[in-house]
């Protein structure tokens, strides 16, 4: 890592961590841990989507099953939602193993498509399963019995708990690309014959990265539900849940380390600022405006903003110096 | 630096002209924070019933005398709290949960409001009361029918419409009334979109005649992106109950009928639960093979110089249709919460909550065709109540019950016949 990229690191960090404290006022956080819960998601997606280059549009069944799993565990038990944290990294798994065996034999284009059959088939099952609160959802407990309940009438434990969470996916999504596994990845990424020829286990990698990818997004899901409160088919399993970790990846730069952070800044703040600005009048300009700049991005910059950056940074360096 | 000067003469004369203006302004305007999805598949229910609370406003902050009793119209503003008018922010939760409840974080740390309103979908409401819980704030809930909504212990939630076990015995009371009238009603059948509106509705009709003894023949739960209804109808005439209430949306319930006709099966009677059956393009689509279909209605725009037809036409001038129920719920939810906030005399959430804990309209208090609204322990209005009309020719006639019927129940409906 070169001196400039670690103190870009560290702004950004710094920046993360003093947010609360720039911008008080709940709704800032809101936004905030809205923008860090979408980075986490967008992340764990990375794993696979960007850096083994397996699209999946499918990755809302993670998600749901996360974000289920805690408001269930209440519903029945009345134990705190975050008992229901690991049963859904654990089902996440399981679904991941499920799934991946035989997609995985599937390639590019259909590989997305078994992941949005699937992600569907979940969603619609759901919306019929009385146990589960069919169409109607679930709810978590409105006004904490304790801190253990993580309902907070103030926005600051969110953030905080989403930050340190983004902080070890990224970690993680770190060491991963530094280390062999990684290699394997991106190898698989640029062409699945070649590595497979060179002795990459593709299957198996695959099968490993879209584990990992599920854990992480179980637990986005279960950190939304926590905080929302609520779920139901369409917000736990709805393609739009799958399709925004895509576009927030893309948008940064998929298999990137910092492309899902950036992507994520960069899509809810623009949602929310177009929402508060035109959203009363409802005139629809909100997704006029969301929808154009998504267009424009994917025309001049379809590698994502992150490697936008990447291209002109050394440039602006440079020009600095000699000035 | 001239320009400047005369820009500041033209601003002294302005604020000379207006000083009187000022002087006699009332009260600090009391805010009301709306959460609607104004886009998205429900964009049309949003932008109607946005429609509705701007006359309203109209209504309660202007002098509307020729209104009747309905509170507040015939003064300007909110008379026990100074004469202070209401003010709304509409906001656009786009039909997304989370959504919601960041939007209800906003209007109430940002925007300050002293009351929330909203949201239509009941998972919105589910989770922009939490916060209005959670930060003690009055949220009055316009329209959203889970039943659930109230009743989880909230301490500020209310809710001025009838929901979905108001509707199911109301059905029920209307098939007894039937009944004794020598109508044969022993089975019938329920056919539901497969969401959260029809699946809640279903379960309670279903709960409400296993109550009063009358057998459901048949559920049927569908998709409302359907193609193709003709399985359920076939169902349907297999069982061939006394009657079949449908829990639709537009383009299904349009589907329904046509399919009926094509398959040339008709029960006895069919009753839609508003929503679809009350979508202007229903009757245009199927009034030629629907005639007798039953719906659902709280909202009557009554003979030309009663209150409702008047508050139709202001309606009317606006956006040209006539006010439908969905909204004329939302409106009549809002003149109870501006009734409330005019009580409270003032902008303190614990006294605006007082005020809606002590509400008592009565039946000629209203625009609707409650028998009143008055809140119990979960904030849920125990005096709603629905009225039934009948399809007769282009236009849905008030047929029960009696005391407000316009025509008589013509049963069973003749459909194409």
């Amino acid at each position: 890592m070169s001196r400039n990229v670690k103190l870009g690191i560290l702004g950004l960090a710094a920046i993360l961590l003093l947010y609360p404290l720039l911008f008080s006022g709940a709704f800032a956080l809101n936004v905030g841990s809205a923008v860090l819960l979408a980075a986490i998601s967008a992340s764990a997606w990375n794993i696979v989507g960007g850096y083994a280059g397996q699209i999946s549009v499918g990755h809302g069944m993670f998600f749901g099953v996360g974000a289920y799993l805690p408001l269930l565990i209440y519903q029945i038990t009345g134990l705190p939602p975050l008992a229901g944290v690991p049963v859904g990294i654990a089902l996440s798994i399981i679904l991941a193993i499920i799934i991946g065996l035989p997609a995985f034999r599937l390639r590019g284009h259909y590989f997305s498509m078994a992941t949005i059959a699937v992600a569907e088939l979940i969603r619609i099952f759901t919306g019929t399963w009385e146990y589960v609160g069919a169409a109607i959802g679930l709810q978590g407990p409105a006004v904490g019995r304790g801190w253990w309940d993580l309902t907070f009438r103030d926005e600051t434990p969110y953030y905080y708990i989403f930050l340190g969470v983004l902080a070890v996916v990224l970690y993680v999504t770190y060491e991963l690309q530094r280390s062999r596994f990684g290699s394997y990845l991106r190898a698989i990424k640029s062409d699945e014959r070649a590595a497979s020829s060179l002795g990459v286990s593709v299957r198996m990698t695959k099968l490993k990265a879209l584990v990992l990818s599920a854990i992480f997004t179980s637990i986005a899901g279960s950190l939304y539900s926590i905080k929302t409160g609520f779920v139901d088919p369409e917000s736990g399993f709805g393609i739009l849940v799958s399709v925004q970790m895509v576009i927030i990846a893309a948008l940064g730069g998929a298999g990137s380390l910092f492309g899902p952070l950036v992507g994520a800044i960069i899509l809810v703040s623009l949602q929310t600022a177009t929402n508060t600005w035109f959203g009363g009048g409802g005139s629809g300009l909100t997704y006029i405006l969301y929808g154009g700049i998504i267009v424009l991005i994917a025309r001049y910059e379809p590698g994502g903003l992150y490697e936008y950056w990447q291209r002109i940074s050394p440039r602006l360096w440079r020009s600095r110096r000699a000035a | 630096m001239k320009k400047t000067s005369h820009l500041m003469a033209a601003l002294l004369a302005a604020v000379a002209i207006s000083a009187p203006a000022t002087l006699a302004r009332a009260a600090d305007p009391i805010k009301v924070g709306i959460i609607w999805p104004l886009t998205g598949n429900a964009a049309a229910a949003g932008q109607a019933s946005k429609a509705a609370i701007e006359v309203a406003l109209d209504i309660i902050n202007n002098k509307h005398p020729e209104l009747g009793d309905l509170p507040l119209a015939a003064t300007e503003g909110l008379p026990n709290a100074g004469g202070a008018k209401i003010v709304v922010e509409f906001t656009d939760h786009q039909g997304n949960p989370s959504t919601a409840q960041q939007l209800a974080v906003r209007l109430i740390t940002q925007d300050k409001v002293h009351a929330l309103f909203g949201a239509y979908h009941s998972s919105c409401s589910f989770t922009a009361t939490a916060v209005s819980e959670r930060y003690g704030i009055p949220f009055m809930v316009g329209e959203s029918a889970a039943g659930n909504i109230t009743g989880r212990g909230f301490k500020w939630t209310f809710r001025g419409t009838p929901i979905a076990s108001d509707y199911a015995a109301t059905y029920m009371r209307f098939f007894a009334d039937m009944k004794k009238q020598g109508r044969k009603i022993e089975t019938i059948a329920i056919v539901n979109e497969n969401t959260d509106y029809g699946t809640s509705v279903a379960a309670a009709i279903e709960e409400e005649a296993k109550k009063n003894g009358i057998s459901v023949a048949i559920k049927v739960p569908y998709s409302a992106n359907s193609t193709d209804v003709a399985p359920q109808v076939l169902q349907l005439k297999e069982k061939n109950p006394d009657v079949a209430i449908f829990i639709s949306y537009t383009a299904d319930a349009i589907l329904f009928m046509k399919t009926m006709r094509n398959l040339n099966y008709l029960p006895p009677m069919v009753i839609g639960d508003d929503t679809g059956f009350s979508d202007p393009s229903f009757i245009p689509g199927v009034s030629a093979v629907a005639q007798g279909v039953m719906n659902r209605s709280a909202w009557d725009i009554g003979k030309p110089g009663t209150t409702t037809y008047k508050i139709n036409e202001m309606y009317k001038a606006k956006t040209g249709r006539d006010l439908d129920d969905t909204s004329a719920r939302n409106m009549q939810s809002f003149f109870a919460l501006a009734d409330a906030l005019n009580r409270a005399g003032s902008n303190d959430p614990e006294k605006i909550r007082a005020a809606l804990v002590a509400t008592d309209l009565k039946p000629n208090q209203l625009m609707m065709g409650y028998e009143g609204v008055k809140f119990d322990q979960t904030g849920q209005n125990v005096l709603a109540a629905t009225y039934l009309i009948q399809l007769k020719g282009d236009a849905y006639q008030l047929v029960w019950p009696d005391r407000a019927a316009a025509a008589k129940v013509e049963w069973p409906m003749k459909g194409w016949k």
